[in-house]
């Protein structure tokens, strides 16, 4: 800051508070705060990683490895820090996964701007030259990813296991990579191949068994026990079902409304009514040869009282209740059939078809499985299974991470090695780049060159291997022009990494550079934190 | 001899020297918390709330910083406002009239301090912005010859928004600039800002932002409906689908038995059903709410293959019935009397992990959507705070394309010409004057040190160029030298560096000319009960 304080030869004693010590102060205190939310994370990098166990102000307790999940869950009040777990969520939304990568590498480039910074480089030059870094390393990442076929069932499982190899359900990667291919391999529209709407997957979590028993539906999955206090089916072949949005039980009025009741034989004649009322229904139901009711919660009346469970039991109609009015989107689309709101409307052509309605008793709950629909939509349903709600939790969040990485593979048809190669490769070419620029640029690129070697740098220590070892032979073996040369962390020594199969999608790489560059520009310029009302 | 108490207690009064020197600290406090952010590499501040929620905002718009802080000066009140009204009149160069009206008045401070009385540097202040608006404007018929070099507006523009946005967009500005001066081209001159919907998504990079023609809306389309719509016919309303609720306070049927409340619910079920033909009855195919529709509505569209969206929040409506040429209707009783919308392609498309409405051919042609992709929602914010400020610029300019050359020409080429006033001026007045061009010259020097350039060295080039004739040198930020401004295309507007003069002088002289401030007591709480 040098030019700085020389160019305010005007001083006068009014202007003696303005010190540029304090601008400094906060920068450096923003970047150590963010870097304190990176050493949180850091640990749990790679596939020796570490896990953590959150628990939260209510008490609830998570055991996980995912960057995102654990930032997020921090509540850190500084805003630089805030700023870090943000960038981990963008990661989560634009990939899905690599989320604790990115906050690393944002990390270790606040390191290496905190010594640019004392050596009076101005905050905006090192900004740009940071951009124009990562502009390169995006070009130098393009060009090392290989092409990938949809149709290449390995190779996207390659991948989802490599994801899912660094996460707590590690050893039941072989179960879980093939599942998160071909449940997006199930919702991918012909129409629009490059796109993937993640909703079209439920995850549907049951207590009980381990997570060797996860399982890829063909078909539906509720949470829900079937409705069966008056004795009514719990199986139903050859379904007819309808999904309706009204409910089966004694009218109710918006005004309000009260029978006045003179006599006892009124009474009588009331309950009579009432019954009449709910028959009549049924029979409505009954007639366009429906056998399984999907009722969707209400808040203003019961879904069914006992009275019309009774009935419907006689009638042999299987009835699923409370079925959450988000789902309804969901549960339509699968069983290519329609809402229907009102009981006049109760018609053949809205129902859905299945082969097989079933109530299933697992572990200590029930669930009901619809298979064999006709006409099924472009939805997937993965029941996943766990001993605990830990291991459950924690497998759910897995599946979310491979399922995005095979997501991205879709949208964006390139693989790239892991284990570190990428940037080791894209740490020696930028390095060379910066050989080639001029002045400060040259300075700040190096740095971000350096910076990068954090990522096979944590995954070495992380894995218990000599970090300074590892680091030094891989940018050796790199030099000599074996590009996909990464850590093997199980063996614990360097290796051809394409070979070992463990890849990742291009899309993660890119976006945690571009993210982690972006963010780390954003902290750079702030100069003061004010407080506001 | 001692006069009792005049004021109420509480009430302060301060007088003379002390007064001004109080005004003159809080506005050069305020000057120096935002000239870190002035110009193309300015800073950035994170402004943490102190209320619920701790919210933070990183942002480098002056208006946006301003208007947020605690203030309890009246002086750095003033310039808060004089830049609260910057924003609201043309929309940028908050910023600049602050720093300027600040740089004034550190001057006039040593002025007063070498006995000089206030009301001379307010004439000769006055004096010099005058002789300094007839020069602009002779500057600017020169600049026809600018005019001339970027021929066409939008380059005019897409120049002059390269200089005007803000950093936190960086190295994207190309991409920016080009996105602005195309919505804005698509308003055909009009100053309607309206027309152009900002939709923010967390997630992609600032580059994935993308101009859309149409509208788009962030909701969702009815189950069962048809998700793509040709030549569609839009009726937007702001009705209660859910139930005809009858709100008579304490109203109550009584009815001797249950089949007749089951009449009464088929009563209010038809009642609905009626609505909703009346409401089909305007030949529509898309139906617009801005309230709940609720299942059996969405049910009796969905037979009828009318496509309907609910919970459209009110801005959504009010734009969508702007862009699409309908009213937004509330009563349905006659089909014939309301103006209904028309867009030719209504579809569902996917941005980033949601699903949005497209409307597109839309009646008002002008309509478009920018969507900004970034990766958090501070960035987010930010772009839209800069895309925003973008947008009120251009449209004046193409309203009065008169431009000037940027990066600290102007204030330069008046400093020249002030100085030579000086030394034509006896008296005390040409010390006022001289403090006049320093101020002006402040506005370059700042610009360089934000961008981390040696301003001292920078300045005085600049002002060496500056007395050679018809010079056109001014400060190059990208490449931290002293560069032709017409060859790089770096360009302001008239009318934003006119009021940007205009205001800070006035703001300048009113705080000068003060010397007593009175502050009243508060007004008690308790009295109120």
């Amino acid at each position: 800051m040098a030019a700085v304080t020389a160019a305010q030869p005007r001083s006068s004693k009014t202007e003696s508070y303005v010190d540029n010590k304090r601008k400094e102060d906060i920068r450096q205190a923003n970047i150590k705060a963010a870097r304190a939310v990176a050493d949180a994370v850091r640990t749990s990098l790679g596939p020796k990683g570490m896990d953590k166990m959150i628990s939260t102000a209510n008490g609830e307790v998570i055991i996980t490895n995912d960057g995102a999940t654990i930032s997020n869950k921090m509540e850190v009040l500084q805003p630089a820090a805030k700023m870090l777990v943000d960038l981990s969520k963008s990661q989560d939304s634009a990939a899905g996964d690599g989320t604790t990568t990115v906050v690393v590498i944002a990390s270790a480039l606040l390191k290496q701007c905190l010594t640019l910074l004392s050596n009076g480089i101005h905050p905006t030059v090192i900004s740009d030259s940071l951009h124009k870094a990562s502009i390169k390393a995006v070009d130098v990442l393009t060009a090392m990813a290989v092409p990938l076929e949809l149709s290449d069932r390995e190779s996207l499982i390659k991948s989802a296991s490599t994801s899912l190899n660094s996460k707590v359900v590690s050893q039941y990667s072989t179960l879980l990579a093939p599942l998160a291919v071909d449940s997006v391999l199930s919702v991918v529209d012909p129409a629009k191949p490059d796109m993937v709407d993640l909703r079209d997957i439920k995850i549907v979590k049951k207590l009980g068994g381990t997570v060797d028993d996860t399982q890829l539906v063909k078909g539906l999955v509720f949470d829900k026990k079937v409705s069966h206090a008056a004795g009514g089916p719990t199986r139903m072949e050859n379904a007819k079902i309808a999904v309706i949005q009204f409910q089966i039980s004694p009218p109710k009025t918006d005004i309000e409304q009260s029978i006045v009741v003179s006599d006892y034989t009124q009474m009588d004649r009331i309950l009579k009514e009432e019954r009449n009322y709910i028959l009549g229904m049924i029979k409505k139901i009954k007639a366009t040869g429906c056998n399984v009711l999907l009722i969707q919660k209400s808040i203003l009346r019961d879904a069914v009282t006992d009275l019309s469970l009774h009935y419907l039991a006689k009638a042999k109609i299987m009835v699923v209740k409370d079925v959450e009015r988000e789902d309804i989107e969901f549960i339509t689309k699968t069983l290519n059939c329609l809402p229907i709101a009102n009981i006049e409307h109760f018609r053949v052509e809205k129902l859905g078809h299945a082969d097989l309605v079933e109530e299933v008793s697992l572990g200590d709950g029930k669930i009901v499985k619809v298979t064999g629909i006709k006409d099924m939509g472009r939805t997937t349903t993965v029941l996943v299974r766990g001993s605990n709600q830990l291991v459950l939790d924690e497998a759910e969040r897995s599946l979310h991470d491979a399922l995005c990485v095979v997501r991205c593979l879709v949208s964006k048809r390139f693989l790239i090695a892991g284990g570190g190669a990428p940037e080791i490769e894209l740490s020696r070419q930028l390095g060379a780049w910066s050989k080639v620029l001029h002045g400060m640029e040259g300075y700040c690129v190096r740095s971000f060159a350096e910076a990068l070697e954090v990522i096979p740098y944590t995954l070495a220590e992380n894995a218990g291997l000599n970090p300074i070892a590892i680091v030094t032979e891989l940018r050796n073996r790199h030099a000599q022009g074996e590009i996909n040369a990464g850590i093997n962390v199980r063996k614990g020594q360097i290796t051809n990494i394409l070979e070992e199969n463990v890849v990742q999608p291009l899309l993660v790489s890119t976006s945690a550079i571009t993210l982690a560059t972006e963010c780390v520009r954003m902290i750079l310029k702030i100069d003061d934190i004010v407080n506001v009302r | 001899m001692a006069i009792e108490k005049i004021l109420k207690d509480d009430a302060s009064e301060e007088k003379g020297e002390r007064a001004r020197m109080a005004s003159f600290v809080g506005a050069i406090a305020i000057t120096d918390l935002v000239k870190t952010t002035l110009g193309p590499k300015g800073m950035d501040k994170i402004l943490q709330s102190t209320g619920r929620g701790h919210e933070v905002t990183v942002t480098n718009d002056g208006a946006t910083i301003l208007k947020s802080l605690h203030i309890d000066n009246p002086a750095a009140k003033v310039l808060i406002d004089i830049s609260k009204v910057q924003d609201d009149e043309v929309g940028d160069g908050t910023t600049s009239v602050v720093v300027l009206a600040g740089e004034l008045l550190r001057e006039a401070e040593k002025l007063v301090a070498a006995k000089i009385h206030p009301v001379t540097i307010i004439s000769v202040y006055n004096n010099v912005c005058l002789f300094y608006r007839l020069r602009m404007a002779s500057e600017c018929a020169r600049n026809a010859l600018l005019q001339r070099v970027v021929d066409n507006k939008e380059n005019a523009g897409y120049a002059f928004i390269l200089y005007y946005l803000p950093n936190v967009l960086g190295f994207d500005k190309e991409h920016f600039a080009q996105l602005a001066v195309d919505a804005v081209m698509r308003l055909k001159g009009s100053t309607n800002l309206e027309a152009i919907q900002i939709i923010k998504k967390p997630g992609g990079s600032l580059k994935d932002s993308f101009l859309d023609e149409g509208f788009i809306l962030d909701k969702k389309i009815g189950l069962g409906q048809p998700k793509r719509i040709e030549n569609a016919k839009i009726l937007v309303a702001n009705t209660a689908m859910d139930t005809d609720k009858v709100k008579i306070y304490g109203a109550r049927v009584r009815v001797d038995s249950m089949s007749k409340v089951a009449e009464i619910e088929g009563a209010e079920k038809e009642k609905m059903r009626e609505k909703v033909k009346k409401i089909m009855a305007h030949g529509i195919n898309c139906f617009v709410n801005r309230q709940l529709i609720y299942n059996f509505p969405e049910e009796l569209f969905a037979d009828a293959s009318i496509l309907a969206i609910e919970h459209a929040d009110f801005d959504g409506i009010e734009r969508l019935a702007l862009v699409t040429g309908g009213e937004i209707a509330s009563t349905f009783d006659n089909p014939e009397s309301v103006k209904l919308g028309h867009c030719k392609l209504i579809e569902e498309i996917m941005i980033g992990e949601d699903k949005l409405i497209h409307f597109s051919g839309v009646e008002m042609g002008q309509a478009c959507t920018v969507v900004l992709r970034g990766a958090s929602h501070h960035v987010l914010d930010e772009a839209e705070r800069s895309l925003h400020d973008a947008l009120c610029v251009l449209s004046q300019t193409v309203n009065d394309t008169r431009v000037l050359l940027g990066g600290g020409w102007p204030e330069m080429v008046m400093a020249k010409e002030v100085d030579e006033l000086a030394r034509k001026t006896p008296g005390k007045k040409s010390h006022a004057i001289e403090a006049f061009s320093r101020a002006l010259v402040a506005i370059p020097t700042i610009i360089a040190d934000n961008a981390g350039l040696d301003s001292a060295d920078l300045v005085a080039q600049l002002r060496a160029e500056h007395h050679k004739e018809g010079c056109n040198a001014g400060i190059d930020v990208i490449s931290g030298s002293v560069g032709d401004m017409a060859e790089l295309g770096i360009a302001e507007s008239f009318k934003v560096k006119q009021a940007v003069l205009l205001s800070a002088i006035e703001a300048a002289e009113m705080i000068l000319r003060v010397d007593e401030i009175i502050t009243c007591a508060p007004r008690k709480r308790e009295d109120r009960m």
